[in-house]
């Protein structure tokens, strides 16, 4: 342990140092990158749930580093996860080289070959990319070629196979995508206020056959080796009007995503949006059905996804009402989001000196209505017309005001109703109530103060002798104070406590140091479980308590 | 010319990468497990004994379950398997739901220091530990079941629904020197269990049917020694009588699963499993 540490001074010392020198001309090129380093130490606390960590600290940590010269580029990442963080798969464990690729990227034609992430429309048939803080990494590493013939077209090609942690998944994925923007493609357009672009894609993926057991007792399934997904989109605006549209279809698609059944897959993202100065809204529907696409057809969890299907209701960022967050479920779900902002005009009674901001959130996710039919090796089920059961629903309002030039205030309150089986857990639906208060006040030139108050009202209940062992349950409060000083350190002082069913009571202690394109930061204090979602995909995060060191540099 | 010659390109490729199948072809029929393709050495087989740990609140398990499954469509009575519910967590059962906890699967689940389910072991070797889809289990039992026994594993099992008394016979022979003392561990599964699990796909379904279940273990928990001076050639034959106490059990689901393990590392040397069979 004393080894890491001792390291990880050494690389405080190289980053803050010594890496504006990197920034520099290689063989008439040009080399940038980055370096990220998170650790913990944490120790068993059984009040909070948080595990035993027999390694004593934990490390993930990555470099990459891209060259450039005019056309062409390269780059590499090196990862190690020694031993991953708490509540990263343990598969993550291991360190080498995970990404490298070569590109050319020519006026009308560009070319890669290695690791790379693509996108097809919102991503309903195709979407690879990596989050380093869920632990996902879906790159595919093969060939990719992007292609514009005229002005206003674009065509893409890409074949290659899954990261799977530290080898490669056995699904080979090929896709194709083409898009159009009629305004730049048809001159009687090229000035006109409609705008208007559309694409259309499809992707395939071969897995060889395996033997699954169907229900019916003495059979297997005669399984599909080649899966399709084909989707259409539009994007139109006029004016201050914007309405995106995408639909997609999936083959058969036996997995263990849907239990191995042989319904093909659906997808409608509509979003109908307006805006003008001081006023916007925006109306989202969707649905899905049965559109889980994996290029391994017996992988579960978050890797080896081909596509991804974003969440619909908004992503909260505060403690409390992020608490409970909603996770796209890709066997079936339907729902809407509205979204309002509105200010209101400064020098009035109501907007103040300096104007205020409104915002009004609302979503609901349900279930589809479905109708078993059976299980392996058949449709499934059925869908009829109704709503299914509610997933998830909530009706935000935050206020934001300005008070002086120093001071800055917004209120937030939240009411939310969770269904568990979105965390795939079993239990009743929770009701919860969040109120947030927030104050940033910039004391001088050199110091800035922020303060947080929270409040959530929850019914639901931690009792493991019935069952219920969510540790998030209950009420709580919570406040924070931050800190920064002039330009370089920052601190920061929270606490959150279960003042209802006494699950614990989380403090948390951080100091920070930026210097130039490095930050140093140190944290100690204990991190509640629960779930870390980013656009509907999640991680669990399990209980810790210790010290966290978090160092990013780039040069 | 170029623009036609490139969307039937794409038209083909859309077109040849995506297969249909009728619904009469969704599942063919199977002949049964081909396992090591009645590859016998000794006159014995070496099977592969699977102890799955699962739980009514783990939503991934019906996927190990699928797996398992499949396995023994491919392996046959080669492959063994042993469903021990998990005692804490997702493991626990839901309110007005049948608890399939047992003491012995408590003891061996904290033995192999079982955190999340699905896990399973296989022979119990403990360097051998599958999680999650289980990858590479499968081909460990084909390597394994390849291999030549050092001890062969037979059981018959008489039961009696009036009295619920199980008559047990089990024999064994010594194909090469054994390294150790042995024991013997006599389980008792029940297939058919119809109540209610989380599903991966399908939320929580109420009358999911749980196979292998391990109701209670016959023998002492980590088996019961056997005398042996463990020389090539050596056969013995023991009996059991066990009385079937907990009445939600019913005896023509049930099977008795026997395994024989070195006593020191408790790994398994081979394992068999015989239906009870119920004398009318």
């Amino acid at each position: 342990m004393k080894k890491i540490l001792r390291a990880l001074v050494l690389l405080s010392f190289f980053t803050l140092h010594l890496s504006p020198l990197m920034a520099q001309g290689i063989l008439g090129g040009h080399v940038t990158g980055n370096i990220q380093l998170e650790s913990q130490m944490s120790r068993a606390d059984s009040t909070i749930g948080a595990p035993d960590v027999p390694q004593g600290i934990l490390m993930n940590a990555r470099a990459d580093v891209l060259y450039t010269n005019g056309d062409f580029s390269a780059g590499l990442r090196f990862e190690a996860y020694q031993d991953p963080l708490l509540g990263f798969d343990p598969q993550w464990k291991g360190q080498g080289l995970a990404h490298y690729f070569v590109a050319y990227n020519g006026e009308r034609l560009s070319l890669t070959a290695g690791h790379f992430y693509e996108q097809f429309g919102s991503g309903l048939i195709l979407r690879t990319y990596e989050d380093r803080y869920l632990g996902i990494d879906n790159a595919l590493l093969g060939f990719s070629a992007k292609y514009r013939p005229i002005d206003g077209i674009t065509l893409k090609a890409v074949a290659g196979k899954q990261r799977y942690f530290w080898s490669l998944g056995e699904g080979l994925v090929r896709g194709v995508d083409g898009e159009m923007a009629l305004n730049s493609l048809l001159p009687f357009m090229a000035e006109s206020k409609l705008r208007v672009n559309l694409g259309a894609g499809f992707v395939s993926k071969y897995e060889e056959d395996e033997t699954i057991a169907a229900e019916a007792a003495g059979h297997i399934l005669n399984l599909p080796l080649n899966v399709g997904a084909g989707a259409f989109r539009a994007d139109v605006g006029f004016g201050g009007w914007n309405l995106q549209a995408e639909y997609a279809r999936k083959g058969q698609d036996p997995s263990a995503l849907n239990g191995y059944i042989y319904r093909p897959g659906e997808a409608l993202n509509l979003n109908l949006s307006y805006s003008q100065r001081g006023f916007s809204a925006a109306l989202q529907a969707k649905r899905i059905d049965n559109m889980g696409f994996k290029s391994v057809r017996s992988q579960t969890g978050e890797m080896l996804y081909i596509n991804y299907l974003p969440a619909t209701p908004r992503q909260h960022t505060y403690a409390f009402p992020s608490m409970y967050p909603y996770a796209t479920q890709v066997n079936g779900e339907q729902g809407l989001q509205a979204d309002v902002m509105y200010k209101i005009k400064k020098e009035t009674w109501l907007g103040g000196k300096y104007g205020t901001d409104l915002h009004l959130n609302s979503s609901v996710m349900t279930t589809l209505d479905t109708t078993v039919i059976g299980g392996r090796g058949t449709e499934g089920y059925t869908v009829g017309n109704g709503t299914g059961d509610l997933l998830y629903g909530d009706l935000s309002f935050e206020v934001a005001r300005k008070l002086s030039k120093s001071i800055k205030v917004s209120a937030t309150y939240l009411y939310q109703v969770f269904n568990p089986i979105v965390e795939n857990e079993h239990g009743s639906l929770h009701h919860n109530n969040a109120v947030v208060a927030d104050v940033s006040w910039k004391v001088s030139k050199k110091h800035a103060l922020r303060f947080e108050a929270e409040w959530l009202g929850s019914d639901s209940r931690y009792d493991p002798e019935a069952g219920e062992t969510d540790r998030r349950a209950g009420d709580w409060v919570m406040g924070l104070v931050e800190w920064s000083i002039g330009s370089h350190w920052f601190l920061s002082a929270s606490d959150q406590y279960a003042y209802n069913d006494g699950t614990g009571n989380y403090y948390n202690l951080s100091v920070g140091y930026t210097r130039g394109a490095t930050r140093l930061q140190l944290g100690y204090g204990k991190q509640r479980e629960g779930m870390l979602c980013i656009g509907g995909v999640c991680r669990q995060v399990p209980a810790s308590n210790g010290l966290t060191i978090s160092l990013t540099t780039s040069f | 010319m170029k623009k036609t010659i490139l969307l039937g390109f794409i038209g083909l490729f859309c077109f040849a990468a995506c297969d249909k199948i009728e619904p009469d072809q969704y599942t063919v029929a199977t002949s049964g497990g081909s396992g090591n393709g009645g590859r016998w050495s000794n006159g014995g087989t070496q099977c592969a004994l699977v102890e799955k740990y699962t739980g009514p609140r783990c939503v991934n398990c019906p996927n190990a379950d699928v797996t398992l499954d499949s396995l023994h469509v491919q392996y046959g009575e080669q492959l063994v398997v042993i469903s021990i519910n998990h005692p804490t967590g997702q493991g626990e059962p839901f309110p007005n739901q049948p608890d399939m906890r047992t003491e012995a699967g408590t003891a061996w689940d904290q033995y192999f220091g079982i955190g999340a389910i699905p896990a399973a072991y296989l022979n119990r070797n403990k360097a051998k530990q599958y999680s999650g889809s289980m990858d590479n289990l499968g081909s460990d039992i084909g390597a394994l079941i390849n291999q030549d026994p050092s001890i062969e594993l037979t059981i018959n099992a008489d039961g009696d629904t009036a009295t619920r008394q199980i008559d047990i016979t089990v024999s064994y022979h010594i194909y090469d020197r054994l390294e150790g003392d042995i024991t013997l561990t006599l389980a008792l599964t029940e297939d058919s269990l119809s109540y209610r699990q989380l599903h991966p796909s399908r939320g929580i379904v109420n009358d999911y049917i749980h196979n292998h279940m391990l109701r209670d273990v016959i023998t002492d928990t980590w088996g019961d020694d056997i005398p042996t001076d463990g020389v090539a050639g050596e056969s013995k034959v023991k009996n059991f009588t066990y009385t079937v106490t907990n009445p939600d059990i019913k005896l023509q689901n049930c099977h008795v699963v026997g395994f024989i393990s070195y006593k020191n590392d408790r790994s398994v040397l081979n394992c068999n499993q015989a239906p009870v069979v119920i004398n009318q």
